[in-house]
């Protein structure tokens, strides 16, 4: 395949884990199923983190989720997570 | 006629005549002596031992034998008994003379053949005589003799004594083997009543056990039986004893068949009934036709327990009886006085008449214990009769220098394995149960000489290096002449063009230059490579020419540009592998393609389209040498990679499937599920990595397995088995999970295929030798690191706590570490190999086999009991991999315990 348009790189993480970046101080970790063009995806096995800032400090509370559907609005960044 | 009244003319003494006469020459020969008589007795002998009737050689029922003397004629046994006594009287003679070899050992040939025509009636009144006429006709032999001059006949006897010495001591030699007639029962028993008792009538002790030292084989029990039969001698009886104790052997010349054998029942009634070994206590009446029927049986089942039926054979039984008694009864004449013999042959018509009178009234009264005791002997002898005659001599022979042989050995302290048990045994008491660990253990340590054990194996070790070390001295010999006469000027340039490969000829022609590299880091390793790749040319210059033979199998790997890396640290890195094979970016955009290359093929298969999978095959970059590591390879390092391998085997043909599971195994160290799944590279594997393994597993194994056990044949298992052995540290992969299955699925399968073809015959033996040396090779690079294919329990427990917490829902003791792929490798690794092979993978996991066992072991020992069932399954599961194993060595473990299998 050849890789013309931005999305195209999306698909190569197809079925990999991708780390995405949500609006609002989330961010979620999960294997990609799907996406469109909207940036919509479909994460499985995935990990919400949100952070909030408490008192000054930063806390951050994970959130487990089998499958989940990010609508594309809300995200601002996608990419490989960090090595483990 | 001899001086005894031997009948000496009848045919049988003829060919005993002869038999003397040659046998002082020179030891017997049955063919010779034994002539025509010979051949018409193997006939009779064939039809009896094939079944013709069975009857007649083992079954020795005399209770019900009175009909035989009737169908059976009664010429052999007046041969038999012809023989008989000539052995008995010559042995008894020839004892006390010492054998003197002076004496005249030519047979007097007067004797022998003059009084034949006279001897000619007799044998067929045999059957209709009365005890009167047997009578009679006894007195009338004796008179014969008589009529000889005593002097003559004094003279004669010991002349023909000596003729016939030699053949009771070679009938000796006959029965010797057949130790159960000999030694007790069934001669001793038969004996005692009928000869023993002519000779023993009224036994002088004293001379009596003079007479025994004599003879190899004394009767077993003659003192204790003599003084029991004869508990209330008759006077008359008493009287008797000395003259008639002579003669009855030679006596019994001349009669025949049933005139023979009455004169020895009437003479010892009394002892018949009182020893009843032969006699039942029922058929007194019939005891003249019962003993001839048993003569007739003994020969018969002489004959089928010796491997060569003579009439030698045949009458040996009698001739072995009388032997036994007379020597008792005639040499006791001999010590008295030789001259009373004729006196007493005088005497001896009137004798046996008084003894035939006296014993048939001495027989009315039989006490209720004497017949109950009679009945037990009876039982008793009938018992050691029973099976008496079933082995023949050489069947003893046999069984008697195979257990010998057990014994022999050069290092009887490690071989003699019974020993060393029985040395646990006696260490340990007689409490078995803490001694069967033991007992396993000393099995295993010293297992003889079939696995051989922990002494053995330093032999063998230091053989197989002292070969190798001869081999490379003869390579290294042999090498510089060949530089010499094809490339005499490269080896000078050796160093300055890079290294040179030594061995060219027309089936290796001269190789790529191997340039050396700088040492970088990575380079060091690629050089490291090559060189042993170079050092796998020149020293499998043989393995090569096989797998060249195999055809379609290409080993060629290293003509290819790609420079690999056979060392899996340098693929420890995943993003080094990816980098080496294009980048991960080019990695997962080929899978992208793949898959879009499959999605269509399937829409054409499912639209009837035709179907071309070259696409696909050029997505798949199999051929592609133009990365260091086949984009293929980091393609299976991703997940979706793995999953569309069914699919794409699916549109393979059959060559681009072996083509791409060459380059799978050529490339298997570079393999990212093999690095997380090997304990080594990846102690502490994470969850995903788990699973990754699992799916691998599940999915690619799959395919391999279904692919080796439907489309490819021998040669081409062992082509994947050659790539994955030479381009691969083999001891690194068998430290993975994945690995160690991937070679358990070739070698299983290639074993599968070896015994399959044992049936048909298909493999050729260029394929089987072709086998052997991959196996041996295969077998090297793992051998002294079997032991490292075991996990270490740090790892495992890693391995189960992720499981545990994984899987929250179901028991958590219920998960554990499953070794039965272990196990498996192990188990095929050794059924494809020998013996030695065996040996040391025994030797190697010795440790861990043990350890198994204790595992299971202590699994239900501290166990509460609510676990129990679960502690007990795994128990059996342990057991059952284990077993796996020890299975292929004949080998079964079981509580605790090894065994052999059964």
């Amino acid at each position: 395949m050849s890789l013309e348009t931005p999305l195209d790189l999306l698909k190569l993480n197809l079925d990999e884990k991708v780390y995405v970046k949500l609006r609002g101080a989330r961010s979620l970790t999960g294997t990609l199923q799907a996406f469109d063009s909207h940036c919509n995806i479909v994460l499985s096995d995935a990990v919400e983190t949100i952070y909030e800032l408490e008192d000054g400090d930063l806390k951050s509370t994970e959130r487990q989720s089998e499958m989940i559907f990010v609508r594309g609005d809300t995200v601002t960044l996608i990419t490989t997570p960090e090595e483990e | 006629m001899s001086f005894f009244g031997f009948d000496s003319s009848h045919p049988p003494s003829g060919r005993n005549n002869n038999r003397h006469g040659k046998k002082n020459e020179k030891p017997l020969d049955f063919d010779d002596t034994y002539g025509g008589y010979d051949e018409e007795e193997n006939d009779y002998l064939n039809s009896e031992t094939f079944g013709a009737d069975v009857e007649l050689g083992n079954d020795f029922d005399f209770g019900h034998g009175e009909s035989a003397p009737q169908q059976q004629p009664q010429q052999p046994i007046a041969n038999h008994r012809s023989y008989v006594a000539a052995a008995s009287q010559s042995i008894a003679h020839s004892h006390p003379n010492q054998m003197d070899p002076n004496a005249d050992l030519k047979p007097m040939e007067s004797l022998w053949t003059a009084s034949q025509p006279q001897q000619q009636a007799p044998p067929h009144q045999g059957q209709v005589l009365s005890m009167e006429e047997i009578e009679r006709q006894q007195r009338q032999m004796q008179m014969h003799p008589q009529g000889v001059p005593p002097p003559q006949g004094f003279t004669s006897g010991p002349a023909q004594n000596f003729n016939q010495m030699p053949p009771p001591p070679q009938v000796y030699q006959q029965q010797l083997p057949i130790p159960q007639q000999n030694n007790d029962g069934q001669f001793t028993n038969q004996y005692n009543p009928r000869m023993g008792p002519p000779g023993m009538g009224q036994p002088i002790p004293g001379q009596y056990q003079q007479m025994q030292p004599m003879f190899n084989q004394p009767p077993p029990h003659p003192q204790q039986q003599y003084p029991q039969m004869y508990p209330t001698p008759p006077q008359t009886y008493q009287d008797i004893p000395l003259q008639y104790q002579a003669p009855p052997p030679p006596q019994q010349q001349p009669l025949q068949g049933q005139a023979n054998q009455p004169q020895h029942p009437i003479a010892n009634m009394p002892n018949a009934s009182q020893s009843p070994s032969t006699f039942p206590p029922q058929s007194q009446p019939n005891d003249f036709e019962l003993q001839p029927a048993m003569n007739l049986r003994q020969p018969s089942q002489q004959t089928q327990s010796s491997s060569t039926p003579t009439p030698q054979s045949i009458n040996s039984p009698m001739a072995q009886e009388n032997a036994r008694a007379s020597p008792q009864l005639d040499n006791r004449i001999l010590t008295e006085s030789p001259r009373n013999i004729s006196r007493q042959n005088q005497n001896q018509g009137q004798s046996s008449r008084a003894n035939t009178k006296q014993s048939q009234q001495r027989r009315e009264p039989m006490t209720p214990e004497e017949q109950k005791r009679l009945q037990i002997r009876h039982a008793k002898v009938e018992k050691i009769l029973k099976h008496s005659g079933v082995m023949t001599p050489r069947d003893k022979d046999f069984i008697t220098r195979y257990q010998l042989s057990q014994i022999v050995t050069d290092d009887p302290y490690n071989e003699d394995f019974y020993f060393q048990v029985y040395k646990i045994i006696l260490r340990g008491g007689i409490a078995g149960e803490s001694n069967k660990g033991l007992i396993a253990r000393a099995y295993l340590e010293h297992s003889g000489h079939r696995l051989g054990g922990r002494y053995k194996r330093a032999d063998i070790a230091l053989q197989r290096m002292q070969s190798q070390v001869e081999k490379a001295v003869t390579v290294a010999k042999e090498r510089p002449q060949k530089n010499k006469d094809h490339s005499g000027e490269n080896s000078g340039r050796e160093g300055v063009l890079g290294k040179i490969s030594s061995s060219m000829n027309s089936k290796a022609p001269r190789r790529q230059l191997l340039i050396p590299t700088p040492k970088s880091n990575e380079d060091l390793l690629n050089s490291e490579d090559t060189t042993r790749e170079s050092t796998n040319d020149s020293t499998t210059p043989a393995l090569e020419e096989v797998t060249q033979h195999l055809g379609n199998v290409e080993i060629n790997q290293k003509s290819k540009t790609r420079r690999r890396s056979s060392y899996a640290f340098s693929s420890i890195d995943q993003n080094s592998v990816l980098s080496r094979s294009g980048g991960r970016k080019f990695v997962l955009s080929q899978i992208e393609t793949v898959y879009e290359e499959v999605l269509e093929l399937e829409a054409n298969l499912r639209s009837g389209k035709e179907i071309d999978s070259t696409l696909l095959w050029e997505a798949l970059h199999i051929d592609d040498d133009a990365y260091e590591v086949c984009p293929f390879i980091s393609m299976l390092s991703f997940d979706k990679g793995v999953k569309i391998m069914p699919r794409i085997f699916n549109f393979l043909n059959k060559e681009q499937k072996l083509k791409l599971l060459q380059t799978f195994f050529s490339e298997l160290s570079h393999l990212n599920i093999i690095i997380i799944s090997s304990y080594k590279t990846n102690p502490s594997p994470s969850d995903s990595q788990l699973k990754k393994i699992d799916l691998f597993q599940t999915v690619f194994l799959k395919i391999i397995v279904s692919f080796l056990s439907n489309n490819s044949n021998f040669v081409e298992i062992m082509g994947l088995l050659l790539h994955l052995i030479k381009n691969n540290n083999v001891s690194f992969i068998s430290t993975s999970k994945i690995g160690l299955n991937l070679i358990t699925v070739l070698i299983s399968r290639a074993a599968l295929i070896r015994q399959d073809s044992n049936r048909s015959n298909v493999l050729s033996s260029p394929e089987i030798s072709a086998w052997n040396e991959i196996y041996d090779k295969l077998f090297t690079s793992l051998e002294s690191k079997l032991s490292s294919i075991f996990p270490p329990p740090e790892y495992t427990e890693k391995v189960v706590k992720i499981m545990v917490m994984e899987q929250h829902a179901g028991p958590i003791e219920s998960i554990f570490y499953d070794q039965s792929y272990i196990w498996q490798f192990l188990a095929s690794l050794a059924l494809s190999g020998k013996l030695n092979h065996q040996r040391i993978i025994i030797d190697e996991v010795r440790d861990q086999i043990f350890g198994t066992i204790n595992v299971a072991e202590d699994l239900i020992k501290n166990v509460p009991s609510d676990d129990k069932s679960n502690a007990i399954y795994r128990r059996e599961k342990l057991y059952q991999d284990l077993n796996l194993f020890l299975n292929v060595m004949g080998l079964v473990s079981r509580d605790g315990e090894i065994s052999e299998l059964k």
